[in-house]
């Protein structure tokens, strides 16, 4: 049994026209009991930067708290927003600092980036739990159904989805596979993430 | 007679005075004024800026991500406080660097903002041991915290050199600050509201201020209120261009003048 | 194996613990109480290492209690239980480190609600209208799942956990017998008899 598995639950993100989406579900389990189907483990970061953290769930919270607080003194400081880029060095470098004693998470982060012309360009980025970067162009999967996903977004994904069909692919992605994974489902929440706004549905799911 | 126990904090002199206190609140009154008056939905600060000049790059404060100010006097501590300094500009961003980690620290340990009175007597107790451990000069700042917590609600604080801090209803430090503590005495009624403090700080001001005239070069303006829709506090730091239309606003803005300021 | 129950219900949270402190085969006492009160509206049972619980159910009582002083106000339950949480997760890498399970149930007076939380040793926390720890979990919860009514009166709420305690008498093998119980409303604590 891999610390990893022991609480359960799984992450993805994906790139779509001028939007992203990232979803996960809601399961916290003790091995095979489970103990809430209310465990948020996607946050947002600023309007346009959600980080989905998967794995151990005392460090979800730690780590959550961690980056609010890093990311709080730097909006203070910079007086400006961080951007996704930066925010996705900030979680390398804060997990490769317990090289030798780290978090058990593999986060997963989806966000809108500035270009210099003033628009906004899809993001999506995942580390492992030492902080390896991984900036994908389509999706990114962690957690325990994470070979699960990578199947059923292969599948599913295509380019330049629009928001709304996005949503639905994130959606169908992520629920047929969690449905294969004992440890992960429970309930399932995706937010759309487009320039004007964020959509935040919850979905309807097996619940055994 | 003072000079044999002034040039220690750890000593205190025959007549049990520190001077080395005294000295940096010396220091402050030759600062820029800064003015708080609490208000029953709101706190508002305001304050006279001393660095100005054609030569000033502020361009940072004019498209700035939202927090305005020209980063001399007021600054946001956390979310839900605002900081306003008089004194050695250089104190005061240390100290402000360590409000705003304090406030961070405990947003860590507690998943709350911190109490407004709880981050100044954080504050406080640094700038006391300062004046007591170390043999190190004192911080040469005097703030104003304006804020708010669910517990108090809206809060208006002042700390000095010393590490002394207490409560107000209106207060001012800095160069002036018995004109404008008096003034503001008169004037300040119980039951405020945001609009007519607003309009009682800019009175105050330009009667205080060294300059002639108000204008937003001169001045730093801030209010922090409580959004009902979005439920928490909302702390605005005014940019130049908003505090020369509030200026208007109050019939207090210059004249056209001559000294352009572009 | 020590079990413990909490619930919520309309302005209440019930927490529960059994009374028994074993060492191996022997019951070496019967009445102990395993819910400290941290504050006029906060309980917390404790459970795991024998030792480790007290101490750290004791160290967190005395600071909940010197934020208080200190502060004039108590804290929320929310806050009492981020604090409680990091002071787990802080030394959970260490050679320190606490093998206590929570649960911490509390009214906010702020916002009028009951709150209740699961903590585990590792540091985990989340809010649910239901929990418990040790081998009784297994058993309860998902009583618990089908009985459980978060409108429900004290009444209701105290058959419900009688249920539960019932099952599990029933069912595990080591029956701790007796427990006690306390309630956190708005008028503060209370222990009732089940």
């Amino acid at each position: 049994m891999s610390i990893m598995e022991y609480n359960g639950g799984s992450v993805i993100a994906m790139v779509g026209k001028d939007c992203v989406a990232i979803a996960s579900d809601l399961r916290l389990g003790s091995q095979a009991l489970g103990i809430s189907s209310n465990f948020q483990r996607i946050f947002p970061v600023t309007d346009r930067v959600y980080v989905g953290l998967p794995g151990l769930a005392t460090d979800v919270t730690t780590l959550r708290e961690r980056f609010r607080y890093r990311v709080n003194m730097y909006t203070i400081k910079e007086e400006r927003e961080i951007e996704p880029e930066t925010f996705a060095h900030l979680v390398s470098s804060t997990l490769y600092q317990h090289r030798f004693g780290p978090y058990f998470i593999e986060p997963v982060m989806a966000g809108l980036s500035k270009t210099p012309s003033g628009g906004f360009k899809p993001f999506i980025a995942a580390t492992d739990l030492i902080g390896c970067l991984n900036f994908a162009k389509d999706f990114v999967v962690a957690g325990t159904a994470s070979a699960k996903l990578f199947g059923v977004a292969e599948g599913l994904w295509e380019p330049d989805l629009e928001a709304e069909d996005l949503f639905e692919t994130i959606s169908q992605t992520l629920l047929n596979a969690v449905d294969r994974d004992a440890y992960s489902g429970w309930g399932a929440i995706v937010h759309v993430i487009t320039k004007d706004k964020i959509i935040t549905r919850t979905l309807k799911g097996r619940m055994d | 007679m003072a000079r044999r126990y002034d040039s220690r904090t750890t000593i205190f002199s025959p007549e049990g005075r520190l001077y080395q206190i005294e000295y940096a609140m010396e220091a402050i009154s030759h600062a820029g004024t800064v003015l708080g008056v609490l208000a029953k939905d709101g706190v508002v600060l305001a304050a006279e800026k001393r660095v100005t000049g054609k030569l000033l790059d502020l361009s940072s404060a004019k498209e700035g991500g939202g927090y305005g100010g020209s980063g001399e006097k007021m600054f946001l501590l956390n979310s839900n406080v605002i900081g306003g300094v008089a004194g050695i500009t250089s104190d005061a961003n240390s100290l402000v660097n360590y409000a705003r980690t304090v406030a961070q620290q405990h947003l860590l340990q507690y998943n709350d903002d911190i109490p407004v009175e709880l981050l100044a007597q954080r504050l406080c107790d640094m700038k006391q041991g300062y004046t007591q451990f170390g043999g190190l000069r004192p911080f040469g700042v005097s703030l104003l915290y304006a804020g708010y917590d669910p517990h108090y609600h809206f809060q208006l604080y002042h700390s000095d050199p010393s590490g002394n801090y207490s409560g107000w209803k209106a207060t001012c430090i800095g160069a002036n600050n018995g004109t404008a503590q008096s003034l503001l005495k008169q004037e300040y009624k119980d039951d405020l509201g945001v609009e007519e403090a607003i309009g009682l700080v800019l009175r105050v001001m330009s009667k205080t201020m060294d300059s002639t005239t108000l204008g937003s070069e001169k001045l730093e303006f801030a209010v922090l209120t409580y959004d009902e829709a979005a439920k928490a506090p909302k702390a605005k730091i005014y940019k130049p261009a908003e505090i020369d239309a509030l200026l208007r606003a109050e019939g207090l803005a210059k004249k056209d003048e001559d000294t352009e300021m572009k | 194996m020590e079990t413990s129950f909490a619930l919520t219900g309309k302005g209440y949270v019930i927490v529960a613990a059994d009374t028994t402190a074993i060492r191996s085969i022997v019951k070496m006492q019967i009445d102990q109480d395993k819910i400290k009160e941290l504050s006029p509206h906060l309980l917390m049972a404790y459970s795991g290492e024998p030792g480790d619980t007290v101490q750290f159910a004791e160290y967190v009582e005395r600071n909940i209690r010197l934020y208080q002083i200190r502060n004039l106000y108590p804290l929320r339950p929310a806050a009492a239980a981020s604090w409680i949480r990091r002071s787990i997760a802080e030394t959970l890498r260490t050679r320190n480190a606490y093998s206590v399970n929570l649960l911490l149930g509390g009214y906010d007076t702020s916002s009028h609600t009951p709150n209740l939380y699961w903590i585990d040793y590792m540091g985990t926390v989340v809010e649910v209208p239901f929990a418990a720890h040790g081998y009784g979990s297994y058993f309860a919860l998902s009583l618990l799942d089908r009985y459980h009514d978060p409108e429900a009166s004290l009444e209701e709420g105290l058959a419900t956990l009688k249920r539960c305690i019932d099952e599990v008498s029933k069912r595990l093998v080591v029956d701790p017998g007796k427990y006690k119980v306390k309630v956190v409303d708005k008028d503060g604590i209370r222990e009732v008899e089940i």
